[in-house]
């Protein structure tokens, strides 16, 4: 096979000639024709797990730096003062939570006034004139305190607008040094931020905080002796709640002012933190005047809700038609529907996110204000696009690839088991939940993890119909949160990515987003082969 | 003794009662499943035949069909109504003088049509599944015909299964990392080409792979035991044979790419655009251009702009639009591959 002529051959040409088949190899650096094709189509094999190890590489390459840039940004966010300005303001916000609490309590009051007592506007609201001089007074009190929040903040922003520009002229003048202008490099003047002594106003508003912070609890503590009488016991309730919750605020106080005492602009942030603000931040607020942040959390408790609530309706339903379709269904029925349902499988997500803004979410919304679906938690609501919409017509994709897999799934169980089960007697009902769908639970399970696949990472119908509001929904009203606007991980990325600066942290942001996501479809995917793999039951 | 009175005949008892309940809840399911999918089709087909068709001959809205997007201007004048599009109102404002200092408003994109959006989806639609299908049949091929089952082939199959898991939206995110960014190509058709084909790739693999297991392995052995290497057994006896099935399993692939909005977001579609793709100076630009593409017109249409009457017109004209194309093709699919189950039985 090696030498195409052997050496013998010249002495007697007629004996290879005779030979039948005689095959000349061509040879191309050691490997005939066929080899070259095989390895031509085994690279074609490779490619798709060349574009898996690309998709990680690109991911991470554009996402990596943003834990650096996370980790100086909360740097700054430090030395700059703006983490000592926010203790204060949170103390100042909470006490807003409360005021809320109140006016609420004032609506109810004046609507059982107006309402249950059957008074006249004027007489009721004469009648709360106690409650609202008492409201008046605990919002009062804050003045002092919140008027120290708005001095501190000008100061700690001036601070953060002069590192900004510092850093900023330092990139230009190494974007100067890399083209080689050195004189122009050395003419952009930069003059290093000396934190301490830019801090000084800042931590010289102590005294003066605890000041305000003394007359505040005076303030507050008087207004609470004295607690205005409410129409309805329920009401009075609700009033010595708010007592309660006032006291606890109250004893906050002191750690507020234990904090602002042990704060140090010099403690470094540590690498961790970045990691950790970004996997359990609460928060993702960009291109904010005081201070960015970039936490996962809201995105990915909102993705998880829509899917949840998108699977809830679409497990019954597309297991429901894969057993009936299987064992219910005649054979004409199973030709119509089986197509049909591919059908559906093929329309757009982006038509069926227009579908939502055009026409399900108002449709929802009208349906939600009948009087007798009041009952339902959350019903009334107003705004149109929530998890709610967005959830019916995600529904609407994975049922597809529910039911085409479920329905395989209950396909491959052996006709014997179903045939041994009527042997026993056990009737059609018995059969399909207690033989056959046991049989095939594995297989389901993987198609529900396969529609859960599907849909956390479907990008259009959740961008246009899931409200787009980034904040971790309410759960304290219990099934209420699903009538909530939330923003997923997949329709941020679609939304912001074509606005960011590249490079910019916000940019490797939604890059580090998009790796979780990847992540994430990636362990479905193999949560759902090992469950195929492990707990089917042998047939055969 | 009549035939229902017998000693077998079915009785109803709770049990029986019970089997109907859950077979109906079953069947409800199932059809209402149908009517869901039913209900978002009928609802775009009937108020978008609206912009799409007319009553006069030629009874086909040409101007939505064939004209680029313009933006929309609704205004009183001299007691009348009009609506016209940019290039309508500036003639018309030249022949009206008066009509300059006219109070109107005017909404992006309502006017005009689709054109350059059907033309878009189209080249995105050609060009990633020419690459899609080179790919996947190669890939394929090596599958089943070379390969011995082993640990490289587990790992091939494994990364298959996870590539067609991946998120449409990460592949967005990796063809602007990639294509965009990294191989310097801008928002291109080349771009969004090898973005969609490897996201149709899992698809087209496991088509072809079903289509070249079903040929016999007869034909293989007969065409080697004449003595045809492994690839004449391949092109003459096997490629011919899986060919019509490969094509029709894959028009599925076609809906999927058709029907994406996220991977060309970033990598292939411009929001608007005038010139056509075939408008360029040299030959070679024409794969390093972005085109407008109709699932992402549909996109803008639906959230860039108010719902109210004139914007409706566009809005479900595209999605109409659209939405036939792809049923075309998933019909198409669903049709020939009944078709060819019935033609080719070993």
């Amino acid at each position: 096979m090696n030498a195409p002529v052997p050496p013998a051959a010249a002495s007697g040409p007629d004996r290879a000639a005779a030979f039948a088949i005689r095959k000349k190899r061509v040879k191309l650096l050691g490997l005939t024709v066929d080899d070259c094709i095989k390895s031509f189509f085994g690279g074609n094999a490779l490619v798709s797990i060349v574009v898996l190890t690309l998709i990680t590489y690109f991911l991470v390459r554009e996402g990596a730096g943003f834990f650096g840039q996370n980790r100086q940004n909360l740097q700054v966010y430090r030395q700059a003062g703006l983490e000592y300005v926010d203790f204060i303001r949170v103390q100042a916000d909470d006490h807003t939570a409360l005021t809320r609490y109140l006016s609420d309590l004032r609506l109810r009051s004046l609507r059982h006034l107006t309402e249950t007592k059957g008074r006249s506007l004027d007489d009721a609201n004469a009648a709360l004139a106690p409650f609202d001089e008492f409201a008046g007074k605990f919002g009062d009190a804050v003045e002092p305190v919140r008027g120290i929040v708005s001095e501190l903040t000008e100061v700690a922003t001036a601070i953060k607008t002069k590192f900004i520009v510092n850093e900023d002229k330092k990139e230009e003048r190494r974007q100067l040094l890399a083209e080689g202008k050195k004189t122009e490099a050395d003419a952009v003047a930069i003059t290093p931020v000396d934190f301490a002594a830019e801090l000084k106003p800042l931590l010289g508003a102590l005294p003066a905080y605890k000041d305000a912070n003394r007359e505040f609890t005076a303030k507050l503590t008087a207004v609470l002796a004295a607690p205005p009488a409410l129409p309805a016991p329920e009401l009075e309730q609700r009033l010595q709640r708010f007592t309660a919750l006032a006291r606890d605020y109250l004893a906050t106080f002191p750690a507020v002012e234990r904090n602002l005492e042990a704060w140090d602009f010099r403690q470094p942030v540590p690498a961790t933190q970045s990691f950790t603000a970004f996997i359990f931040g609460r928060q993702w607020l960009t291109a904010s005047f005081w201070q960015d942040w970039y936490g996962i959390i809201p995105l990915f408790v909102g993705s998880l809700l829509v899917s949840l609530v998108a699977l809830t309706l679409a497990v019954p339903l597309g297991v429901g038609a894969a057993i009936y379709i299987n064992q219910i269904a005649s054979l004409r029925e199973q030709k119509l529907v089986k197509p049909a349902i591919e059908f559906i499988a093929a329309i757009p997500s982006v038509v069926l996110g227009f579908f939502g803004i055009a026409v399900l979410g108002q449709a929802l919304r009208l349906l939600s204000q009948q009087s007798w679906l009041s009952w339902v938690p959350g019903f009334p609501y107003s705004e149109r696009l929530n998890i709610l919409t967005a959830g019916c017509l995600l529904a609407l994709i994975a049922v597809p690839t529910i039911f085409t897999l479920a329905e395989d799934a209950l396909n491959n169980v052996p006709r014997a088991f179903k045939e041994a089960s009527f042997a026993l007697g056990a009737s059609r009902l018995q059969t399909t939940l207690k033989i056959i769908v046991p049989a095939s639970l594995s297989g389901i399970i993987s198609a529900v993890l396969l529609g859960l696949g599907r849909v956390i990472g479907e990008t259009m119908v959740v961008l246009l119909c899931a409200g787009n509001r980034i904040a971790i929904p309410d759960f304290t009203q219990g099934l209420a949160f699903v009538t909530e606007p939330v923003h997923t991980m997949t329709g941020i990325i679609a939304q912001e990515m074509g606005e960011v600066v590249r490079g910019s942290i916000h940019y490797r942001a939604l890059f580090m987003v998009g790796l979780v996501l990847f992540v994430v479809s990636l362990l479905i995917n193999f949560a759902a082969q090992k469950i195929v793999r492990r707990y089917r039951i042998s047939i055969g | 003794m009549n035939a229902a009175d017998h000693v077998f005949r079915p009785r109803l008892n709770a049990a029986r009662r019970a089997e109907g309940l859950v077979f109906w809840l079953f069947r409800s399911a199932t059809y209402l499943i149908l009517a869901c999918g039913g209900a978002v089709f009928l609802n775009i087909v009937y108020k978008g035949a609206g912009t799409v068709f007319t009553t006069s001959a030629p009874f086909v809205n040409t101007t939505f069909l064939t004209e680029a997007p313009e933006s929309l201007y609704v205004f009183e004048f001299e007691g009348k109504k009009y609506e016209m599009g940019d290039r309508e109102f500036r003639a018309f404002k030249e022949t009206h003088p008066a009509a300059a200092k006219v109070k109107t408003e005017s909404y992006v994109y309502s006017a005009g049509g689709i054109w350059p959006c059907i033309v878009g989806t189209v080249l995105l639609v050609v060009g990633s599944m020419t690459i899609a299908l080179f790919l996947g049949v190669c890939a394929a091929i090596y599958l089943t015909e070379y390969a011995k089952d082993g640990a490289f082939i587990r790992f091939v199959r494994l990364a298959i299964l996870n590539l067609a898991g991946v998120p449409s939206i990460v592949f967005g995110l990796f063809g602007f990392g990639m294509f965009v960014i990294f191989f310097g190509w801008n928002v291109s058709l080349l771009a969004g080409w090898f973005t969609l084909a490897f996201m149709v790739l899992p698809v087209v693999i496991t088509a072809s792979e079903e289509s070249l297991k079903s040929v016999p392995k007869g034909f293989r052995e007969g065409s080697l035991a004449l003595g045809a290497t492994k690839w004449q057994t391949i092109r003459s006896n096997v490629l011919p044979y899986a060919l019509p099935g490969i094509l029709t399993s894959s028009i599925l692939g076609i809906a999927r790419v058709a029907g994406e909005t996220a991977p060309i977001m970033f990598t292939a579609a411009y929001v608007v655009r005038d010139k056509l793709p075939w408008d360029v100076e040299r030959a070679g630009d024409f794969f390093f251009q972005g085109v407008m593409a109709l699932p992402y017109h549909i996109y803008v249409v639906s959230s860039k702009i108010p719902q109210n009457d004139y914007t409706e017109r566009v809005q479900y004209g595209t999605a109409f639009v659209f939405l036939g194309i792809v049923a075309l093709i998933a019909t198409a699919s669903i049709l020939l591959r009944t078709r060819l189950r019935n033609r080719y039985k070993w």
